[in-house]
């Protein structure tokens, strides 16, 4: 019987071939649309509440000019223009497949009330992102608690003195305190402040982070 | 573990700048290893004599295209976050052009020029010294070339999405390619050799 000798450049072309020919039939290298999650981790992180950050501690690191994440508004563009959280970044839940960001930020998310940005944080999750936030009862919470913070008549001076600190951070984002039960009514009327920094403050580093430049 | 490392957190930044200092020092040692420290053996590519640089560059490409594809189909790598650069066809062509119109005048490319500098070549430190120039032109001269230098833009776009054939099927071509390059080039060289022999040796 006659043994096949191969120099070791033939059997390395042999090695490259035959890997080539599995290849064809190996599929397809790319997860695409699937993941796969730990659901007891994920039940222990929903439980623990380790992860909702709260509308007050928001308003602190903006003040602050905390520069160490990012939030996103995961509503529609159309919502966003209209008014967003100082400093934040409009990724629509749609569109967060395709959304460049990194397993290694730290991403705090909020929608209008909660829902979306939960389950924004939910698909993340599942696609191992380790340091995702969500901001507690979303928008509808910042505005009811930093733009028009509310206080009634019959309030005692301990929550009233509370609420001068409201005040001050209410104006600081544009909003408008209201004191008084008969204004509350009123809440609707109130103008939504312009969606910019508000003067005097550190400028926010956080989205002026310029994006990492990659490949050669 | 799971790769790309650096996007699932297992180092940070200022140790993934030691990770690029490292590869970079294996990229520029294996290059000189190949001989490509040298304008003469780079040079010699043009002339069908040593067509060394083709055949280890395209080894390099079908060794990480063959690892990356297995790797992923084993669930090691992540392929969606690999960098994929984006196309813009025009300007690539172009440059590509301008680089190889480069590369013949000047004996090398811009790594095999590092490679060569500091091996202490003069050509290869006068060669960077180009590079630098062009980077500053190329950087004060940006604004009148930007609409050119984006224009015909498609994203970041593979072969398999391209052709819409599987991504398995375009490792079998490239593979197919590779080899019957390989064997293309020995003969280009076995004949030019023989041909400029006598002057040469």
């Amino acid at each position: 019987m006659k043994t096949l000798k191969l120099s070791l450049h033939q059997s390395l072309a042999l090695v490259a071939g035959l890997l080539g020919i599995f290849a064809i039939v190996a599929g397809n290298p790319y997860k695409g649309n699937t993941a796969t999650m730990n659901v007891k981790e994920l039940c222990l992180l929903v439980e623990r509440e380790t992860d909702h950050i709260s509308v007050d501690e928001l308003a602190d690191w903006i003040i602050k000019g905390k520069a160490d994440f990012r939030l996103i508004d995961v509503r529609s563009e159309k919502e966003f223009a209209e008014y967003h959280i100082p400093t934040a970044e409009n990724i629509p839940v749609g569109s967060l497949f395709d959304a460049e960001l990194m397993r290694n930020e730290k991403l705090l998310l909020y929608s209008e009330g909660g829902i979306h940005a939960a389950q924004a944080w939910f698909i993340l999750k599942a696609q191992q992102y380790k340091n995702v936030f969500i901001l507690r009862d979303g928008l509808a919470e910042w505005k009811d608690r930093i733009l028009f913070p509310s206080i009634s008549d019959s309030a005692t001076a301990e929550v009233k003195q509370a609420f001068e600190k409201r005040k001050v951070v209410s104006k600081y984002f544009g909003g408008t305190p209201i004191t008084g039960a008969s204004e509350v009514s009123q809440t609707k009327q109130l103008a939504i402040p312009k969606i910019q920094m508000p003067s005097g403050s550190p400028a926010p580093t956080g989205t002026t982070k310029k994006k990492k430049k990659e490949g050669c | 573990m799971n790769a790309p490392f650096f996007k699932f957190d297992y180092f940070g930044e200022e140790t993934s700048l030691i990770v690029a200092f490292i590869i970079g020092i294996g990229f520029g040692f294996f290059l000189e290893r190949a001989g490509f420290g040298s304008g003469r053996k780079l040079a010699a590519q043009f002339y069908l004599t040593d067509l060394t640089v083709f055949k280890v560059m395209f080894t390099a490409v079908i060794t990480a295209m063959v690892g990356l594809f297995w790797l992923s189909v084993l669930g090691l790598v992540d392929l969606s976050l690999v960098y994929v650069s984006n196309t813009f066809l025009v300007p690539q062509i172009v440059g590509g052009l301008i680089l190889g119109v480069g590369f013949v005048i000047g004996g090398y490319c811009p790594g095999t020029s590092c490679v060569a500098a500091s091996t202490g070549k003069y050509d290869g430190m006068i060669y960077l010294l180009g590079i630098i120039a062009g980077i500053f032109a190329f950087g004060e001269a940006f604004p009148l070339l930007k609409d050119f230098y984006t224009s015909t833009a498609m994203g970041k776009v593979t072969l398999p999405q391209l052709f819409g054939i599987s991504y398995g099927l375009v490792v079998f071509l490239v593979i197919l390619m590779a080899l019957g390059g390989f064997v293309g080039a020995e003969w280009v060289e076995k004949k030019f050799s023989v041909k400029s022999g006598g002057v040469r040796k």
